[in-house]
């Protein structure tokens, strides 16, 4: 009988079958077991898209009575967006925070980005 | 109903005077997850963690690395169990705490015991600031199916915890596209801050870039997120439409988020002259204290926000999903540039289930808007790295941390399914990594 290596023909076909079998059944489900996981944020994505046609009378920020009333020229925001008040209540600054980055690094510390 | 008068109850709900708050220190399991209690306040957040692994829990499958968008959580012991290295590499979205397969990974802080004394207590107002995404998950929790829109029982649910402003951070969400709106329109008009304009809701990519790329801050849109400007509008301008001085309201954030925890306590949220949010809990957190209260929460009635700070709108509520925030900021971009009326508000070319997705919006009088959506922070450096390089070709760029966004926020309620097919998942994880380590060993 022909050999390959030290199996026999008939003993390497019946791995290779077995490996690939397992190799094809594990993909599949681990395939499906992440479709499921990003599935159910999809339900939710959709439920919200949904909702926005739906539950939602107004679909547009600028046509909420509220934002008009706070907007208004003798409401709370009467300057009108990105105002002084705005500056002063709304709006932020940011910080570098790469140093703390750098000393995680120089202590020898690992990240992926 | 009237926005203007707090219809808190003279008396506290019945159910605070049986109820005994969780302590400081004490641990509590809330919707699968554990959480320390604790009210941090007047501290720096970058000092803490918001989430830790527990070393016993560990199982060592490595689930957890591979949803860290850092590489902050890691290999830290000899049997392979992980840990958060340090909280300046952690931009604390959770998506370990929500893939991890053994329930392993728990909350460092929750404000639950604080708010349940603060419904106690007579003198103070509790004002709540739900998320628009928490209205798509907490159903969840009492048995719904998986993203119904509940928002309608969590204001019931709200007004009978015995908040007495039941104040709704969509509203926040429409001023945020005034404002964030406007600023891109000068970007665009003046030229004075660079393009492209980044978004800025999202705590846990603002804490990214300032970490990653502090170089494009300037890039990031000035804006606070809605909850950061629901805090400061609250005790100001709530103040005054509801007549009860700022010094007298407690301000609840409730997110779907853990990264919110952080931006709470940024030492700058402090415009209305107090702490603008004094106290933040996520989707699992309401509903735990929804059931510990013992609200039937399937049979509660559907109810309006008190509306002066609570009115909303469908682009309010869409800022819950990747892609939302551009859509509703692209609803007011398209009339202020063209002049026209947007006949049909859906813009589905940038609703984003995952990655990037990038689109060009032709606009009547204007040219073309280039826009770009991403989530997941992996993806997100992408863009970084062109704007660095000086190559980005997008006037506005929407980042998310979570995959899909805030409706799979790292504060949501736990899908049983996930759990269980990660569980398959991390077996052949750990076995694959038994075998490599026998070889190489």
């Amino acid at each position: 009988m022909k050999k390959i290596g030290t199996m026999t023909r008939r003993g390497f076909i019946k791995v290779a079958g077995v490996t690939c079998g397992y190799a094809v059944f594990g993909f599949n489900v681990t395939r499906k077991a992440c479709a499921a996981a990003m599935e159910f944020v999809g339900i939710r994505q959709q439920s919200v898209y949904a909702a926005d046609r739906k539950v939602y009378a107004i679909r547009k920020s600028q046509d909420n009575p509220m934002i008009k009333k706070l907007y208004a020229k003798d409401g709370f925001l009467h300057e009108g967006p990105c105002g002084h008040e705005s500056h002063h209540l709304l709006h932020t600054h940011y910080h570098d925070r790469s140093a703390d980055l750098k000393a995680l690094r120089d202590k020898g510390v690992q990240l992926t980005l | 109903m009237s926005g203007c008068s707090a219809k808190h109850p003279a008396a506290a709900p019945a159910y605070l005077s049986g109820l005994e708050p969780p302590a400081t220190g004490q641990r509590v399991e809330m919707e699968g997850v554990e959480y320390k209690i604790a009210a941090p306040r007047g501290i720096d957040p970058a000092s803490i963690f918001f989430v830790q692994v527990d070393k016993d829990k560990c199982q060592g499958c490595g689930e957890c690395e591979s949803h860290c968008p850092t590489g902050a959580i890691q290999e830290m012991y000899p049997d392979g169990q992980r840990g958060v290295v340090d909280p300046a590499a952690c931009v604390n979205c959770g998506q370990c705490l929500a893939n991890c397969p053994y329930g392993a990974i728990h909350e460092e802080v929750s404000y639950v015991g604080e708010i349940f004394e603060k419904l106690r207590d007579p003198d103070t107002i509790v004002v709540s600031m739900p998320a628009p995404a928490v209205r798509y998950g907490l159903g969840e929790c009492f048995g719904m199916p998986t993203g119904t829109y509940v928002g309608g029982k969590m204001h019931a649910a709200l007004r009978r915890l015995g908040f007495g402003l039941v104040w709704d951070n969509e509203w926040t969400a429409d001023v945020t596209i005034m404002e964030e709106g406007t600023e891109l329109l000068e970007r665009v008009k003046h030229g004075e801050k660079p393009l492209p304009q980044f978004t800025s809701c999202c705590p846990g990519w603002v804490k990214f870039a300032e970490t990653f790329y502090p170089d494009l801050n300037a890039h990031l849109s000035t804006c606070k997120s809605p909850i950061g400007m629901l805090g400061p509008l609250a005790k100001t301008y709530g103040a005054e439409q509801s007549g009860i001085s700022g010094k007298k309201l407690y301000t609840v954030s409730i997110m779907p988020c853990v990264a919110k925890k952080f931006e709470g306590l940024r030492p700058e949220m402090d415009a209305s002259g107090y702490r603008d949010i004094d106290a933040t809990i996520n989707t699992r957190e309401l509903a735990w204290m929804i059931k510990q209260a013992g609200i039937d929460f399937a049979s509660l009635p559907e109810e309006d926000p008190d509306p002066a700070l609570g009115m909303s709108t469908g682009a309010a509520t869409i800022f819950g999903t990747s892609g939302g925030v551009m859509e509703a900021a692209l609803r007011l971009a398209y009339e202020v540039l063209s002049g026209n009326t947007l006949a049909d508000p859906d813009i589905k070319v940038v609703r984003t289930h995952e990655g990037i997705r990038t689109a060009d919006i032709p606009v009547p009088n204007f040219g073309t808007v280039k826009v770009a959506v991403v989530s997941g922070l992996k993806n997100a450096a992408k863009l970084c790295d062109e704007v660095r390089a000086g190559k980005s070709p997008y006037h506005f760029i929407e980042v998310m941390t979570c995959p899909g966004g805030c409706v799979n926020g790292g504060g949501q309620p736990l899908e049983p399914d996930m759990r269980q097919s990660s569980i398959f998942r991390s077996t052949i994880a750990k076995i694959n990594r038994r075998f490599t380590q026998r070889r190489v060993g």
